[in-house]
């Protein structure tokens, strides 16, 4: 019983504290900071989820997975630039075969791993029959083997086409295979990266300092701190003048922070609902799949051009994000035919249209049944509640009446095979596409909203086998909007964007940020993919 | 002497006014919270994160809900989850506990070990592990209370039954003829009632503060539901920028209710309970 009023009451005295609390300015910790200016150091806070729970070992997700960014301690061979395209790090030149199924990856000589041992070729494919081996998070079923010629060239043999290799290459860092150990690499990784792992606390902090040896450009951040605390942990940190970069969210953006300002990059981190594109039925393992009311398309339609984008982001962001008309707005492989405007009139005609007519409630009916969904967030979430709440507003004010329901991800994917769930996508490939759009193996279906369209798939095969990627972003584009199908507007709407997500952080004053690559999906270690060249100024 | 006499008459007076005080505001505050349960969900992004005004008494949220009518709604569930569970807890406990004390031997032993068992794990630990297999939400929460909740009005049933069982006229009743059942209804159970009933009241603070708990820590009631819990738990987020009144009025209005029903439960103690019935 003590236990309950304890923890109940708890939130009193979080209350209590802060009001206590509150009368202070933040305190700037003067010599501390500093002495960090003079040594070139910097202080980060990130969301706890973000701390790699299985180390930094590329084979067990470290860079890689749902939430992409570069390794920093191991090298890999391509990296993608600030427009998403593909540049070269190890390597120095790469060739596919005309049948897609063998790459030729030539690569530096000089790069030494911080153990001094020379990266060599047979490293790089030891990495990659490793990752093919034992990664739970990337899909590596493309490969074969890899294997290393000589000492600068590796090639990879392909199960299956794969035009968008060179996005899997940025990912993965290289191991050496003279040391390693899955058993005891996470903990005690040795690359050939900008940085070397110095510390790591698990739960707490990971310290990061520059490699002397780095055979690119001498990173100008001799030590990164990253502090894994809760977003209202960080904004504390960042008022007591701890940290010089921290994390935060819209529901911090109102407030002001004296030595400090609030950044705001761009993301492709989006958040948008599935619309089952089937009616309603029972699939083979008694799962309830489809819904009778998205499955007209001219609803998804209706839905997808009756919803106020800006509005969305100026009531739940506070203003920080852009609207989301895919799941790719500005990459490379972005159709701009995906772009709508919002039009309400349009969006009742189109209703109109499927038969539902407005009733006397403000609720469309169709043949005596109302029109209505049911939404559904990841519990937990409040960004997404908000944007959900949001949402079921803006339809409502169209004649759909919707109901919300908080679910846990154990039950939020089957869920989402009859009711629209809120998802959060946006990564640095297009293979993205593929999972969502793209019909399911040994399935008539898609993988997370029933949809199925042989003319998108088609597309997104030829890009995968295409022999270059210049020539593959043409057919990602043509897989949404090739001009009389697609997942666009006109096409499909099997999803309805909604807005991408402003990464939002606080920086301390004279902390020179270097330009950021626009963000993938998770607000986490992407923002310290060039702390290599961030500096502080004076 | 007469002076003192009214005072006491007063007394008792006063505690059934009391009483039926508590009653009426307990039952209006469900009533409106059920009245309210409507608006207590609807968002208004324009009306965000009000403090206090008069349009807005206790405020509002990050999604422009008002959070009197949040709170009304959740203590309204509160209570009515919190009468349910303490009615299914203190069934199971007079039907465990009459049978314990009646049957003896086996029977007692096999259902001590039970409450034993179920007092021996910490409480809040059972009711999150009750709800969670039994999926959270609404049914997760009530058979976690329900269920955890029983071993102590039990124990206090089977301890007075079986001092009753002893008592010269039950003794006599049974040499009378007086079948073991019908002793039990119509000797034993008028007589345990006034314990009973305050034990059961008491059981209201008991399920109302652990249902909130569980939900508070994401057990229990599912976020969409304006349930206290939720509502403290939400809060939390955002007490580091100010927003004192998301938790303070609900916590507060949470305490309050915990209060009236334990004050309630010793006003019905002290009113059935025959030492001072004379008062």
């Amino acid at each position: 019983m003590r236990k309950g009023w304890i923890r109940v009451l708890s939130a009193f005295a979080m209350t209590a504290s802060f009001l206590a609390g509150c009368g202070g300015d933040a305190s700037e910790d003067q010599p501390a900071v500093r002495q960090r200016t003079e040594d070139a150091s910097v202080v980060i806070a990130m969301d706890p989820n973000s701390e790699p729970a299985a180390g930094f070992d590329p084979a067990y997700g470290w860079g890689a997975g749902e939430h992409v960014h570069e390794p920093l301690i191991q090298s890999t061979l391509t990296v993608t630039n600030t427009d998403l395209t593909i540049g070269y790090d190890l390597a120095t030149d790469y060739t596919v075969s005309e049948d897609g199924l063998t790459w030729t990856v030539t690569i530096r000589d000089d790069v030494k791993f911080t153990d001094g041992e020379a990266l060599t070729a047979e490293d790089v494919a030891f990495t990659y029959n490793t990752v093919k081996d034992s990664s739970s998070v990337n899909d590596f079923t493309m490969l074969d083997h890899a294997e290393a010629p000589d000492d600068t060239t590796v090639v990879f043999y392909m199960t299956r086409p794969f035009s968008i290799w060179p996005y899997t290459m940025a990912n993965v860092g290289i191991v050496p295979e003279h040391v390693y150990d899955s058993a005891s690499y996470g903990a005690d990784p040795v690359g050939s990266g900008r940085y070397i792992l110095k510390q790591w606390d698990r739960g707490q902090q990971v310290i990061l300092e520059a490699n002397p040896d780095y055979y690119g450009e001498i990173p100008q951040m001799k030590q990164v701190t990253i502090l894994f605390m809760e977003e209202d942990a960080a904004f504390l940190a960042v008022q007591a003048g701890e940290v010089d970069l921290a994390y935060t969210s819209a529901t911090y953006s109102d407030q002001e922070i004296g030595g400090y300002s609030l950044a705001s990059y761009a993301s492709v981190d989006n958040r948008g609902f599935n619309l089952p594109a089937v009616e309603e039925g029972e699939d083979s393992g008694g799962r309830t799949v489809g819904n009778d009311f998205t499955s007209d398309v001219l609803v998804r339609r209706a839905v997808n051009i009756g919803i106020d984008r800006q509005e969305m982001i100026d009531h739940v962001l506070n203003g920080h994000g852009s609207p989301a008309y895919s799941v790719c707005d500005q990459l490379p492989w972005y159709n701009e035919a995906s772009e709508v405007e919002y039009d309400p009139e349009g969006a009742a005609a189109l209703l109109d249209e499927a038969g539902w007519k407005m009733g006397d409630d403000g609720i469309r009916e169709k043949d005596g049944r109302k029109a209505e969904l049911n939404l559904l967030y990841a519990a937990g979430d409040s960004v997404r509640q908000a944007l959900a709440a949001d949402f079921a507003d803006q339809l409502g004010e169209l004649g759909i009446s919707c109901t919300l329901e908080g679910v846990d991800w154990d039950t939020a994917y089957d869920r989402a095979l009859s009711d629209p769930l809120i998802w959060g996508w946006g990564a640095h490939t297009p293979m993205e596409l593929y999972n969502i759009y793209h019909t399911a193996e040994g399935s008539d279906s898609a993988e997370y909203s029933p949809y199925s369209n042989s003319t998108v798939d088609a597309y997104m095969d030829q890009a995968l086998a295409s022999g270059g990627l210049e020539e593959s972003y043409k057919l990602w584009q043509q897989a949404q909007w090739d001009g009389t199908t697609g997942v666009t507007q006109d096409g499909d709407v099997p999803w309805v964007w909604l807005v991408n997500i402003d990464h939002l952080y606080w920086v301390r004053d004279g902390l020179n940020v270097a330009e950021q690559k626009i963000h993938p999906h998770g607000h986490g270690w992407s923002i310290v993919n060039n702390v290599d060249q961030w500096n502080w100024k004076g | 002497m007469k002076s003192m006499t009214r005072i006491k008459t007063n007394q008792r007076l006063w505690t059934t006014v009391f009483f039926l005080a508590a009653v009426v505001i307990l039952a209006a505050v469900t009533a409106a919270g059920i009245l309210t349960e409507g608006y207590a969900v609807e968002t208004d992004f324009s009306q965000r994160n009000l403090s206090p005004s008069r349009q807005h008494l206790f405020g509002t949220d990050w999604m422009g809900r008002d959070m009197l009518a949040r709170t009304l709604s959740g203590l309204s569930l509160s209570i009515r989850i919190g009468v349910l569970t303490a009615a299914v807890s203190a069934a199971v406990a007079l039907l465990l506990g009459t049978a314990s004390a009646v049957f003896g031997g086996k029977a007692d032993a096999a259902i001590s070990w039970c409450i034993d068992l179920v007092m021996g794990i910490p409480h809040i630990l059972l009711v999150m592990l009750i709800s969670l297999a039994c999926g959270r939400g609404f049914a997760g929460v009530v058979a976690g209370v329900a269920l955890s909740h029983w071993p102590s009005l039990a124990r206090v049933v089977r301890g007075e039954i079986i001092q009753l069982r002893q008592a010269p006229y039950i003794l006599v009743a049974e040499k009378m003829g007086v079948s073991k059942l019908q002793n039990i209804r119509r000797h034993m159970l008028p007589h345990l009632f006034p314990q009973f009933l305050t034990g059961l009241i008491l059981l209201f603070p008991h399920a109302i503060l652990h249902e909130a708990s569980v939900t508070f820590l994401g057990f229990g009631l599912s976020s969409e539901q304006p349930a206290i819990g939720v509502i403290l738990s939400e809060s939390m987020q955002y007490l580091t920028t100010g927003k004192w009144w998301l938790a303070l009025f609900p916590g507060l209005a949470l305490v309050l209710v915990v209060t009236l029903f334990a004050l309630l439960g010793e006003r019905v103690r002290r009113l059935l309970d025959p030492s001072s019935v004379h008062d």
